[in-house]
C-alpha cells in the first residue's frame, strides 16, 4: 500500500474522541499527535528503530525485497515522505499488515502458477509422448493392413482421438479415396492448362475481368489465396504455399469449370497442403468436393442445401430442445451460422488443429459428422446461447471463442445422437 | 439521481430479448463485390482498427455497435455479407427486414463499381421499399491507384431511381477514424430518414445524394 492511499483513509481510521464523520471538527488535530513520536512508535514497534536513517524511503524498500515476488515489484511498501505527517502507529500496524497479506497472496499465486506452468509442460509432453506411440502404431501396424485394419475398433477409437499428424494426409487420402480415378498427369495437365489461362488473362485487359462469374474466378482465386488463413502468413504473395495454393485451386477450374472457383474452396485447399504434397492434395481436394454435400454447397444449389438445413433441425430439435426452441424464437436460422461452418469444413472457425481433428472423423464419417460437429458446438456452448438474443447468438457462432476446449468439444460431439425415430442421418 | 428515458423499438420482431437498452434498432445490409474491404470498414466501424489481413467472408458475418446520436441509442446491426456472385442466392433472403443497405465498391477496382448497380438492383427487388442506401467507395487511401472517380459516384448515385435515398461517400478503412466518423454520419441521416427521407448537412465535398 502506498502512501497516497493511505491519506485518504486516515481520517475514518483516527479513531480520536473528539472527531465526527461529517461533522464540522477539522480533520487534522496536530497538537494531539505528533509525527515524529509516531514515527518513533512505528519504528520501535516494526523493529526498525535502529535504522540509520527513518525516513528514507530507499532504506525500506530494500528491506522489503526479500519477499518481493516478481509480479509485485510495483506493489512496495513505503514510509510516508518526511513533509507528511506520519500515520498513527495502529493505522501503519494494520498497513503493514495489509500489505504482507497482499504480497503472500501475490506469491502464493505465482506459485500457483509456476505449477500450473510445469502441469501444462508435462500434460504437453504427454501428449507429444502419446502422438509420438500413436504415429507409431498408425505407421507399423494400421496403415501396411489398411483394409483389414481401417473398419476395426481399435482403429476407429485411435481415429476419434485425433490422427497424429505426420500420418494424417496418409490416412486423409485413404479415407477419402479417389473415386474420380484422378493421376498425376491429370493434375499437371491441368495446371498447364491453367497456366495457360493465366497468360492470356494477362495479355488481354485485367481491368476487364469482371465480366462474368466463371471468368472472374481466375481473379478471384488471386485475391482469395492472401485472404486464406492470413494468420499463419504462408499463403500470402511471397510466402512459401502461395504459388501451391494457386496451382490446386487454378487447377480444380479447370478439372472442373462447372463448378469454378467458389469461396470457401481456398480453405479446404490450404488445410490439404498442410498436410499432403501438391498432386496428393488436388486428388484429396477434388474428391473431397465431389461429396454429395459439399456439392450441393459448392454449386450453391439452394433447395439441397435447405434441405441438409432441414435435416439439420430435425437432428437440433431432436437433440437440444430447448435451445432449438430458443433459436426459433429468435428467429436464428441454421443458414446464418452452417454456411460458414460447412462451406470451410470448420477450417476458418475452429483453431487449425481441432478443425483438423473434425476432418479426422468427416474423411471417416462423411457428411453426417459436419453435421454431428454442428451439433456438438451448440451443445457445448448450450448455456451462453440460451441467454443471449438473435444479434448476439449470431455473432457468437459466426465468431467461436479462440480458446475452444477441444477435448470437451469431442465429449459434446460423442454425445450428439444422429438418429431421430430410428431414422439416420442419410434417410433424414 | 438520474432518469432515463427509454423505450423499446424494434422493427423485426417483438419477442426479441435485448439486455441492453436502446432506443433504435437498425439492420443493414452491407453488400459489394468480393474483397472491396466489406469487412475492413466493418471492423474499424465496430473497434476504430484496421486489419490488413482479413480473411474472407463466407456467408455473412454480424457486427453491431450502440452509438448515441442526439441523446437516442441506436444500435445497428451490420450484417456483413459474402461477395461473390455465387452467394447471392444466398444473401438475397439476408435483405428482408433490412432498414439501410451499404453497397461498397473498391476505388482502385472499376469492375467493383461497375457491378453496384446490379447490387442496387438486388436490393430493389430484395429489400423493403423504405430502405435506405448508402454506397461507399472503399480503399480511398490508394487514390494513386484510382479507377472510379468520385464524381462518378456521384452521378450514379443521382441517377437511380427515386425510391432511394442514395448517398455517396468515400472511405479509408485503413484509417479507422475516418471510418467511424463517416459512418457515425451516417446514423443521425438513418434515423431522421428511416420514414420520410430528410435532407441533413453533411461535408459538401464528400457526399452527394439525389
Amino acid at each position: 500500500m502506498s502512501s497516497p492511499a493511505t491519506r485518504d483513509t486516515q481520517p475514518v481510521e483516527n479513531r480520536d474522541p473528539g472527531w465526527k464523520l461529517f461533522g464540522k471538527v477539522p480533520p487534522r488535530e496536530g497538537p494531539v499527535k505528533d509525527p515524529k513520536k509516531i514515527q518513533k512508535e512505528y519504528e520501535t514497534k516494526s523493529g526498525r528503530a535502529g535504522a540509520s536513517n527513518p525516513t528514507s524511503p530507499r532504506q525500506s524498500v530494500r528491506k522489503n525485497l526479500d519477499f518481493e515476488p516478481l509480479s509485485t515489484t510495483a506493489l512496495i511498501l513505503e514510509d510516508r515522505p518526511a513533509n507528511l505527517p506520519a500515520k498513527p502507529a495502529e493505522e501503519a500496524q494494520k498497513h503493514r499488515q495489509q500489505y504482507e497479506e497482499m504480497v503472500a497472496l501475490a506469491k502464493k499465486r505465482e506459485m500457483k502458477e509456476v505449477q500450473k506452468r510445469r502441469k501444462q509442460l508435462e500434460d504437453r509432453c504427454k501428449l507429444e509422448e502419446s502422438i509420438g506411440t500413436a504415429a507409431q502404431i498408425w505407421n507399423q501396424e494400421i496403415l501396411p493392413n489398411w483394409s483389414a485394419t481401417c473398419t476395426s475398433r481399435r482403429v476407429r477409437d485411435l481415429w476419434w482421438q485425433g490422427i497424429p499428424p505426420s500420418v494424417r494426409g496418409k490416412v486423409w487420402s485413404l479415407a477419402v479415396g479417389n473415386d474420380l480415378n484422378i493421376t498425376h498427369e491429370l493434375f499437371n495437365i491441368c495446371l498447364s492448362r491453367a497456366k495457360e489461362k493465366w497468360r492470356t488473362s494477362l495479355c488481354l485487359c485485367p481491368v476487364d475481368a469482371g465480366s462474368s462469374d466463371r471468368e472472374s474466378s481466375l481473379e478471384l482465386i488471386k485475391l482469395d489465396i492472401s485472404r486464406t488463413f492470413p494468420q499463419l502468413c504462408i499463403f500470402q504473395q511471397g510466402g512459401p504455399y502461395h504459388d501451391v495454393l494457386h496451382s490446386i485451386l487454378g487447377a480444380y477450374t479447370c478439372y472442373r469449370p462447372d463448378v469454378g472457383y467458389v469461396q470457401g474452396m481456398s480453405f479446404i485447399a490450404a488445410v490439404l497442403i498442410l498436410n499432403l504434397d501438391t498432386a496428393d492434395a488436388f486428388i484429396a481436394f477434388a474428391n473431397l468436393l465431389n461429396k454429395p454435400c459439399q456439392m450441393a454447397f459448392f454449386r450453391v444449389d439452394h433447395s439441397l442445401m435447405l434441405t441438409y438445413f432441414a435435416a439439420f433441425e430435425v437432428f437440433f430439435e431432436e437433440n437440444l430442445p430447448k435451445l432449438f426452441a430458443h433459436f426459433k424464437n429468435n428467429n436464428l436460422s441454421p443458414d446464418i451460422y452452417l454456411i460458414d461452418w460447412i462451406f470451410t469444413l470448420y477450417s476458418k472457425s475452429l483453431p487449425l488443429d481441432l478443425a483438423c481433428r473434425v476432418w479426422d472423423v468427416f474423411c471417416r464419417d462423411g457428411e453426417e459428422f459436419l453435421f454431428r460437429t454442428a451439433l456438438g458446438l451448440l451443445r457445448l456452448y448450450q448455456d451462453v446461447l440460451t441467454s443471449m438474443d438473435f444479434i448476439l447468438m449470431a455473432q457468437f457462432l459466426t465468431r467461436l471463442p479462440d480458446l475452444l476446449p477441444g477435448e470437451q468439444l469431442f465429449q459434446h460431439i460423442a454425445s450428439i445422437h444422429m438418429s431421430s425415430r430410428n431414422r439416420k442421418w442419410a434417410q433424414v | 439521481m438520474y432518469f432515463v428515458e427509454h423505450f423499446s423499438f424494434t422493427m423485426q420482431s417483438a419477442e426479441l430479448e435485448i439486455e441492453d437498452s436502446f432506443d433504435f434498432l437498425f439492420k443493414i445490409i452491407l453488400v459489394g463485390d468480393s474483397n472491396v474491404g466489406k469487412t475492413c470498414v466493418v471492423h474499424s466501424f465496430k473497434s476504430g482498427i484496421f486489419i490488413e489481413k482479413q480473411q474472407n467472408t463466407i456467408g455473412v458475418d454480424f457486427t453491431v455497435r450502440t452509438l448515441k446520436i442526439d441523446g437516442k441509442k441506436i444500435k445497428l446491426q451490420v450484417w456483413d455479407t459474402a461477395g461473390q456472385e455465387r452467394f447471392r442466392t444466398i444473401t438475397q433472403s439476408y435483405y428482408r427486414s433490412a432498414h439501410g443497405a451499404m453497397v461498397a465498391y473498391d476505388i482502385t477496382r472499376r469492375s467493383t463499381f461497375e457491378s453496384v448497380s446490379q447490387w442496387i438492383r438486388e436490393v430493389e427487388q430484395y429489400g423493403a421499399a423504405s430502405v435506405l442506401l448508402i454506397l461507399i467507395g472503399n480503399k480511398s487511401d490508394l487514390h494513386a491507384n484510382r479507377q472510379v472517380l468520385f464524381e462518378d459516384a456521384c452521378t450514379l448515385a443521382q441517377n437511380v431511381e427515386a425510391a432511394f435515398v442514395l448517398m455517396a461517400r468515400e472511405l479509408m478503412a485503413r484509417n479507422g477514424m475516418t471510418a467511424i466518423d463517416e459512418i457515425s454520419l451516417e446514423a443521425p441521416s438513418l434515423t431522421l430518414n428511416s420514414s420520410h427521407p430528410v435532407r441533413d448537412t453533411l461535408a459538401p465535398d464528400k457526399n452527394c445524394r439525389c
